[in-house]
């Protein structure tokens, strides 16, 4: 009954917030749009997901196969960027070394949001005891020598996909947790939140309703902005051999067996070295734009 | 003051405590360990165990710990398995000079042209200057260390021939490890130059002064860089220690000694007390170094108050 009564309200409430989020969303795609590095990235973004996804029907030769008579070839028309030491063509390796690169790239952030933004919800909202203890968990994992800590991590449960994204995961969620804590805090105690609850809202729709949406623009900047790290990290750890398991390829590995040959065939390391830095010019462009965009205030 | 100061270092030491906690652990529970490596076989179960027992590995975990722990506190890190000549203390004393070397000169070199290009930028706010500094700025920090190795060595070393492609060597072997490490770092150091200066470029006391009738010259120099230098330098002083302890990546490009290779080294090689050894080490000179750039930055910016009263 009580709720029958006030439902207009609430109702009405929800639809001006509603359309106010919507023009801010789409002032922000106007603001997105002016940005021309921000664009480049979006476009690389699609298209290189395009390329991982459907690196098998494209890819012009299987990534293992093994070709040991043109083995260390330069470009030409059969191979557009060469082939490698065991004769395996470069451009197929190439495609289907995006695919590290996203899920890593992707996959730590989502897990990092999974985790880090239950977290901060809860230390910022429910406050107490519980934030103390989170707060300090976030302090001790900004204080850690988290680069050593993925590496170390990687190099001991032994080298493989899962691994990498399972130790830069452990330090992906301290930075959502951080935002969403700080914001859930602040917001705590603002008039809505309060009227919301003297209405009886139940706490999970408070925090569905009124403090995700306010947390979001930051948190699509964050997602986006953690990308370039994981994408560099992927890339590193497998140069030296500690990501990518052979003969899965990628870039960074394919960069790391340029070893002994770079200087006698550089397509060996041109490709591979474009393509991180490309990747990672495009993702930070991304996330550059969407800090703009969203007009979310941090240091750079 | 020296409340804050006891505080944070307290701080350090659980963090220290905990990170070799968890590096202690990690390191034991996996399966592997020292006496499988270099051994084309398998060695005997008996060898395993007089193996185990001469380093005490065959205790109870929590026991291993406290004793590494009761050494550790006497600054005695013990061994490694796989240089057991020397002691851990004395081979990252022995390799540390070539990392801090390179990385000292790369950081330099980092943050002289970050800072340098930061203040062009800024002081030309908007126009084709700025532009070219700031697309420098994001696209030289989007290249890895290892990738600008690459392309150093080989258009500087292979085809012109100015320097040497790699190795340990006079300063001439310096000059490429040294570019291709500071130059993506400088990236990140312009950007960061350029939004303090612009800052304070847009406080009101530059206005002041400039209504003043102050030169440009002056206001840059006396109001402008005196007050955006505080935020720059506390945020580039971390970057020194960060780089002095050495990169895999420019140390496996240019095949250089250093303690990078020597912790991916020790963890591949299950070397227990040198992979403890060097994390330690890590982990007290990056917490050490940010203790210090906090409390100069209370020593340098009077506005900053910390410890009681702080908050």
């Amino acid at each position: 009954m009580r709720t029958e009564a006030t439902a207009p309200a609430i109702a009405l409430v929800g639809r001006e917030e509603r359309s106010g989020r919507a023009r801010f969303w789409i002032g922000a795609w106007r603001r997105f749009r002016r940005n021309r590095l921000a664009l480049f990235g979006l476009v690389y973004v699609i298209v290189i997901t395009f390329v991982a996804v459907f690196a098998p029907t494209l890819a012009p030769y299987a990534y293992d196969k093994i070709e040991p008579s043109i083995a260390l070839q330069p470009p030409t028309i059969e191979h557009p960027m060469g082939v490698d030491k065991l004769g395996r063509d470069m451009l197929s390796r190439i495609m289907y070394g995006a695919r590290p690169m996203l899920l890593v790239g992707v996959l730590t952030q989502v897990a990092g949001l999974l985790v880090g933004v239950p977290l901060g919800v809860i230390a910022g909202y429910a406050g107490g005891f519980l934030d103390w203890l989170i707060t300090r968990l976030i302090d001790l994992f900004s204080a850690l020598p988290w680069y050593l800590i993925v590496l170390y991590m990687v190099m001991v449960l032994s080298p493989s996909l899962q691994n990498l994204i399972l130790a830069l995961t452990i330090t992906a969620w301290v930075s959502s947790a951080r935002i969403v804590r700080g914001i859930s805090f602040s917001v705590r105690e603002l008039d809505f939140i309060l009227a919301a609850r003297a209405l009886g809202t139940p706490t999970r729709r408070i925090v569905t309703r009124h403090i995700l949406p306010q947390v979001a623009p930051l948190l699509v900047w964050g997602f986006a902005a953690g990308i370039p790290t994981a994408v560099f990290a992927e890339a590193g750890l497998s140069f030296i051999g500690m990501g990518v398991r052979p003969p899965q390829p990628s870039w960074g590995q394919m960069l790391g067996e340029a070893g002994l040959y770079w200087q006698y065939f550089p397509h060996m390391f041109i490709f591979p070295s474009l393509m991180i830095t490309l990747s990672v010019l495009a993702f930070q462009g991304l996330a550059d734009g969407l800090r703009e965009a969203l007009e979310v205030h941090v240091a750079a | 003051m020296l409340a804050y100061t006891i505080r944070r270092l307290f701080g350090i030491l659980v963090m220290l405590l905990l990170l070799s906690m968890f590096t202690f652990t990690l390191s034991r529970v996996v399966p592997g360990g020292p006496w499988m490596q270099g051994a084309e076989i398998p060695l005997p179960d008996e060898q395993v165990a007089a193996f185990k027992a001469k380093y005490g590995l065959d205790k109870p975990l929590w026991q291993q710990y406290l004793v590494w722990l009761g050494n550790a506190a006497r600054l005695d890190f013990g061994r490694p398995f796989t240089a057991p000549e020397l002691s851990v203390t004395q081979l990252i004393a022995r390799v540390l000079p070539y990392s801090a070397l390179i990385g000292g000169l790369a950081a330099a070199l980092a943050t002289a042209i970050g800072i340098t290009l930061g203040i062009i930028a800024a002081a030309r706010q908007n126009s084709w200057i700025d532009t070219l500094i700031t697309s420098y700025a994001v696209g030289i920090a989007t290249i890895p260390s290892y990738v600008m190795g690459y392309i150093l060595a080989y258009l500087i070393a292979a085809k012109l021939g100015l320097f040497p492609t790699g190795g340990w060597g006079g300063p001439r072997h310096w000059v490429l490890p040294v570019v291709a490490f500071g130059l993506p770092a400088s990236g990140g150091i312009a950007r960061w130059t350029r939004q303090c200066i612009a800052e304070a470029m847009a406080a009101d006391y530059v206005r002041t002064a400039y209504a003043k009738g102050l030169s440009q010259a002056s206001v840059m120099t006396r109001h402008v860089l005196r007050n955006a230098m505080i935020p720059i330098i506390t945020s580039v002083l971390p970057i020194f220690p960060g780089m002095m302890t050495g990169s895999i990546f420019i140390e496996r490009v240019f095949g250089l000694p250093g303690l990078g290779t020597y912790f991916v080294m020790s963890s591949t090689n299950r070397d227990y007390p040198l992979v403890l050894g060097i994390t330690i080490f890590w982990a007290v000179l990056i917490s050490l170094t940010y203790l210090l750039t906090d409390i100069l930055y209370g020593v340098i910016d009077p506005r900053v108050r910390i410890g009681e009263g702080a908050r």
